[in-house]
C-alpha cells in the first residue's frame, strides 16, 4: 500500500509516526461522501511525535 | 528526547459519589506511583472536570483533561463498582476523547465494598478500554472490603495491599514504555 504523506509536528517539526487507524462510523452518517465503501466508515489516521509524544489524527486520504 | 523523558500515568478517580471509599484508594495508589523512578503521575478526580450533561462525546471536551490524557503514557483508573457496572459520569468523561488515548497503557484499579474488589466492574470496562484505543494490563488492582482496608482518615492498614501493588505497577509501566515506544516509532505499514 502507497505510504500517505507523513505528518509533521507542529511543535518539534519532526516527521511524526503513523502507528493506528480507526473506522468512524458515525462520521459518515455527516459526510457520507467521505465514507470509505469497503470498509463502511470515515477512517482516521494517527500520527505521534517521536519527539514530544502528542499524538494527532487526520482523515485518511 | 524521547528515551528521557519521564512516563506520565495520571490516576483517575472515577466517581463522584458523596463518601466515595475509592477516594482512599485513588490516593494510596497516587501515593505508592509517585514513588517509582522515571514516573510522573498526577491525580484526576472526574468530580472536578464538571462536564456539562447536555451532550456527549467530543463536542463537551474539558481542554485540561484533554491535554493531561495527550500528554499521559498510560492511565490508571481506580473505578468503584456500582450495581456490577462503573459509573456513568466516568464513561462520560473518557468518552470526550480519543486520540488522546489510542496505544496508551491503562490498568484499573476496581474498588468494592464487598468481596469481589470490583472484578465486576473491571470486567465490564474492558471492552469500553478496547474501543477507546487502550491497551489493558494483565493485572488488575482489586480492593474489596474497602471499608476495612483503610482508616478513617484515609490511611492504608492493610498492608498487603502494597505488594500486591507492587506487580500491578511493574505491568503498567512496562506497558506504558513499550507502547511508548511503539506509538513512537513503530508505523502500521511496516513489516
Amino acid at each position: 500500500m502507497a505510504e500517505s504523506e507523513k505528518m509533521i509536528c507542529p511543535r518539534c517539526g519532526v516527521e511524526m509516526n503513523r502507528h493506528a487507524e480507526k473506522v468512524d462510523y458515525a462520521a459518515g452518517l455527516a459526510e457520507p461522501e467521505a465514507v470509505d465503501p469497503e470498509l463502511g466508515g470515515v477512517v482516521e489516521e494517527f500520527h505521534t511525535c517521536p519527539s514530544c509524544g502528542q499524538t494527532l489524527s487526520r482523515r485518511a486520504v | 528526547m524521547a528515551g528521557t523523558r519521564p512516563l506520565f500515568i495520571p490516576v483517575i478517580l472515577g466517581t463522584s459519589r458523596q463518601g466515595r471509599m475509592s477516594e482512599h484508594v485513588a490516593r494510596f495508589v497516587f501515593g505508592e506511583l509517585s514513588k517509582r523512578g522515571g514516573v510522573e503521575t498526577e491525580l484526576i478526580d472526574i468530580r472536578e472536570l464538571d462536564f456539562p450533561t447536555g451532550d456527549e462525546g467530543s463536542t463537551i471536551k474539558n481542554a485540561k483533561f484533554s491535554e493531561t490524557a495527550m500528554r499521559a503514557d498510560g492511565f490508571l483508573l481506580v473505578v468503584p463498582e456500582y450495581n456490577h457496572g462503573y459509573p456513568g459520569l466516568l464513561k462520560h468523561a473518557l468518552d470526550t476523547n480519543l486520540a488522546e488515548y489510542i496505544h496508551k497503557a491503562v490498568g484499573i484499579c476496581g474498588v468494592s465494598a464487598g468481596p469481589f474488589g470490583g472484578t465486576r466492574v473491571i470486567q465490564n470496562l474492558l471492552p469500553v478500554m478496547r474501543e477507546l484505543g487502550l491497551v489493558t494490563i494483565f493485572w488488575d488492582g482489586n480492593f474489596s472490603s474497602v471499608q476495612n482496608a483503610f482508616d478513617a482518615s484515609g490511611e492504608l492498614t492493610e498492608t498487603a495491599y502494597v505488594r500486591r501493588l507492587d506487580k500491578f505497577f511493574k505491568e503498567l509501566i512496562w506497558m506504558a514504555k513499550v507502547l511508548r515506544h511503539g506509538r513512537e516509532n513503530v508505523g502500521i505499514e511496516d513489516e
